[in-house]
């Protein structure tokens, strides 16, 4: 095995370059955290109950709730009506401070879901339930004059619903939030959507008085699609540089480059695939499939990342083995694959299908949820199995160390220099890797408990979301940049060895 | 400002159904276009239950309002950045509605209390910081008890990326939470300096920003005194059975009821047909009812 940049780099120079990516990762931090707004904003909105035409096929006019042609409402389900049917009608951005605004295409994608409002009345029903619904989304741009159509789409959603703590009249269920719709793309100016209840033949008939449908919608905050736009674009070239200066140390070698060496660049690729902005060209194209390319790409970074730590402990296992060769990583490897593939599919049936159908979730049937359950199990056994086979292959290098420890004195000098580099590389990349897990485990966490945080009226200055997602993102660039450069064939090395064999001579 | 009514009517009708067993049962809200009956007049505990629920459902309203784009006007996030209001939701989103509802309350209902300067020690200072307490307190009845909701969607939908939001709660709810308040209110009166207001126990906890205050006790509302705001209970319905406020003995203050046989006919055994009607049977019965004397 070859030495590595990282043994034959003087002191002053590591620490120069830690001390560089730490500054790096902080100001990743700070700008995630002082200068993004949060990444994502809701806005709750309350849905217009319109008269509509009985029509068939249903919903064939688009309902307003406001604007030039607003459709006629009631203010409540108890009013009476006849030869109209209710369609719940909901528009956004809404107009604030008398100002229309509208969505921009840095917003990148919007999500919808709904909260089913039911006041109490004197009876308990046999929840769960299924909502049917017939619904319907369009578009309008600043000088159209008519909606377009995006999708319209039966739909059916399991409705769970509790009853209120204090059953008495006036008081809500609660009932759980139900997703709508998931649109990976964010191109257009206004957008309607109008939803029916149908009653033919008995459908709806369990769900009894619903008095309101809110509609919360999801976006991501176009501030924070600049920062990440910025992070992007300052970070590719970065990498693309340390890869480069790789690939080229490793072309230099006088012999075929090995196993480690390659699976490092193939951990670079990935990850130039993952850094590279085409996110860029979504302002100016339309391009539903990016919620689908990015969880792709991070799918295959993650997977190439957990291959290249099997393969890396494999390598410094120090058991006089000649290993070098993927076929005997199969078992590890496969656990990967094998996770990634069940995620893969299961991304593919909810945001794959989402590309025909914005309207359809995975999770609305029962047989899909099951599916979808099963899928996510399989990916977390075959995670379990791959942790299980890391550690187990770490602890066998922390044995070997021990045992190559007692005789490391009684070595000749090449040979102790070869053996203590091999060490302290292990050791390097081991400190680093957990700590990065460490670093993302507690930004998961923080991202999760933060709701409990979230109390309004205080003005958040520091977006403590923000500042995860940009940190742990760049914290992963610098790990590969870093090992792109630490561990990059030396040429020092092959130059000491030369001339300590020339001593010897 | 529709909004304004409408958060009036929800204020008045929760405010009839908390008191409907009492004496005092808010019907002096009502009449002569004003909300503010004489009632009001005195500070009572009464008063200052109808501020805070009055508070409560402006905030209530507005923010409901601002939801289904009925109100126009609601206003944006207050972040400092951009300056423009279009820069501003293009950068971090609008702010939220019950925040905005609050914001307008605070505006619209203190405004009236906040018109004039009152001199130290003076009667009517002391009822204006009584009614800003209460209106305060009316107001955080609805905003601190908004509940969170949060939505996963991060890679796959997982939890890596997580938003939430506020919903607004029932009214009922608030109605319930400024009755307790008012049950354990606090009488306050000047402090040496004659700026402040403070609790004339001082046995008892200081008040908290969500907890009403009053400057008097109130009057027992058993004869009619329109100078107090007081309607009297004669001709109140009242429950024979009950021992408690409902009841005869209590509601007609000892005076006696008369009782009367009336038919009332009323809808049961209804069913609700989506969407959207209710089939209901018309159930006739005869009850006995009592009035107060």
């Amino acid at each position: 095995m070859a030495g590595v940049v990282l043994e034959t780099l003087s002191n002053r120079k590591l620490l120069g370059l830690v001390i560089g990516v730490l500054v790096l990762q902080v100001v990743a931090f700070l700008i995630g955290g002082l200068i993004a707004p949060a990444p994502n904003s809701a806005t709750s909105l309350l849905a217009t109950k319109c008269l509509g035409e009985i029509t068939e096929p249903p919903l064939r006019d688009w309902l307003e709730p406001w604007g030039q042609n607003k459709c006629v409402s009631i203010q409540s389900i108890d009013e009476v009506f006849h030869d109209k049917e209710l369609v719940f009608a909901v528009r956004f951005p809404l107009m604030r401070e008398n100002v229309q605004l509208d969505m921009s295409r840095w917003f990148q994608n919007i999500m919808a879901i709904i909260n089913v409002e039911k006041v109490y009345k004197n009876r308990d029903l046999a929840f769960p339930a299924t909502l049917h619904m017939d619904a319907r989304l369009g578009y309008k741009n600043k000088g159209d004059d008519h909606w377009t159509e995006l999708v319209r789409s039966t739909e059916t959603r399991p409705l769970k619903c509790e009853p209120p703590e204090i059953k008495d009249d006036g008081y809500n269920y609660h009932c759980e939030v139900l997703s709508l719709f998931e649109l990976g793309s964010c191109h257009h100016d206004y957008y309607l959507v109008n939803i029916r209840l149908p009653m033919q033949g008995g459908l709806n008939s369990e769900t009894g008085r619903i008095d309101d449908l809110t509609l919360v919608e999801i976006h991501q905050n176009g501030g924070f699609t600049r920062v990440w736009f910025a992070l992007k674009t300052f970070v590719f070239p970065l990498l693309l540089m340390a890869l480069a200066w790789n690939a080229h140390r490793v072309r230099k070698l006088d012999r075929q480059a090995n196993l480690l060496e390659k699976s490092l660049l193939c951990l670079g690729c990935t990850l130039v695939l993952l850094d590279l902005p085409v996110e860029w060209l979504t302002l100016w194209m339309h391009m539903p499939f990016m919620l689908l390319f990015s969880d792709i790409r991070q799918g295959l970074f993650y997977s190439v990342l957990f291959s290249f730590w099997i393969i890396f402990t494999g390598e410094h296992l120090m058991d006089q083995l000649e290993r070098n060769r993927l076929v005997l990583y199969w078992k590890h490897l496969s656990a990967v694959v094998f996770g990634c593939i069940c995620l893969f599919v299961f991304d593919m049936c909810e945001r794959g299908i989402q590309l025909q159908n914005p309207f359809y979730s995975v999770w609305a049937t029962t047989v899909g949820m099951r599916l979808a359950l099963a899928f996510i199990v399989m990916a977390g056994v075959a995670g379990c199995c791959y942790f299980l086979f890391l550690c187990y292959m770490v602890l066998k290098v922390f044995r070997n160390i021990g045992a190559k420890r007692e005789s490391i004195p009684s070595m000749a000098k090449n040979r102790r220099k070869f053996y203590l580099g091999l060490i302290f590389r292990f050791k390097f990349l081991m400190f680093m890797t957990l700590l990065c897990a460490a670093m993302t485990v507690i930004a998961f966490i923080i991202v999760n408990v933060s709701e409990g945080y979230w109390k309004w009226g205080a003005d958040n200055t520091v977006q403590y979301n923000s500042a995860m997602q940009t940190g742990v993102y760049a914290m992963w660039n610098l790990y590969v940049i870093c090992l792109l450069i630490l561990y990059a064939p030396s040429h020092k090395y092959k130059m000491l060895q030369e001339q300590s064999e020339a001593t010897r001579e | 400002m529709p909004a304004v009514s409408a958060g009036a009517k929800i204020a008045l009708g929760e405010c009839q159904q908390q008191f409907h067993s009492r004496r005092w049962n808010c019907s002096l809200m009502e009449g002569n276009g004003a909300v503010f009956g004489p009632v009001l007049d005195t500070g009572s505990r009464e008063s200052a239950f109808t501020y805070a629920i009055f508070a409560a459902g402006v905030v209530h309203a507005v923010s409901r309002s601002c939801r289904d784009g009925q109100l126009t006007n609601c206003g944006c996030s207050r972040r400092m950045r951009p300056k423009t209001l279009h820069r501003d939701w293009l950068w971090g989103g609008c702010g939220d509605n019950t925040d905005y509802g609050y914001r307008f309350a605070q505006g619209f209902v203190d405004i009236r209390e906040r018109e004039k300067n009152h001199p130290r020690h003076s009667p009517e200072l002391a009822r204006t910081l009584m009614n800003l307490h209460n209106n305060e307190a009316g107001r955080r009845a609805v905003y601190s008890h908004t509940v969170v909701a949060c939505k996963c969607h991060g890679v796959s939908g997982s939890c890596s990326l997580k938003t939430c939001w506020n919903q607004l709660a029932p009214f009922r709810g608030t109605g319930n939470r400024i009755k307790d308040a008012y049950d354990r209110g606090t009488e306050v009166a000047f402090n040496r300096q004659g700026t402040r207001l403070v609790q004339t126990n001082k046995r008892f906890n200081k008040p908290t920003k969500e907890d009403l205050l009053y400057l008097a006790e109130s009057p027992d509302y058993c004869e009619a005194d329109p100078g107090i705001g007081s309607l009297g209970t004669q001709g109140r319905q009242c429950n024979k059975h009950s021992q408690g406020m409902d009841g005869c003995n209590l509601m007609c203050c000892g005076r006696g009821y008369n009782t009367y046989k009336a038919k009332v006919s009323e809808r049961c055994q209804c069913k609700f047909h989506w969407c959207c009607y209710v089939q209901c049977k018309t159930c006739e019965r005869v009850v006995d009812i009592n009035t107060c004397k």
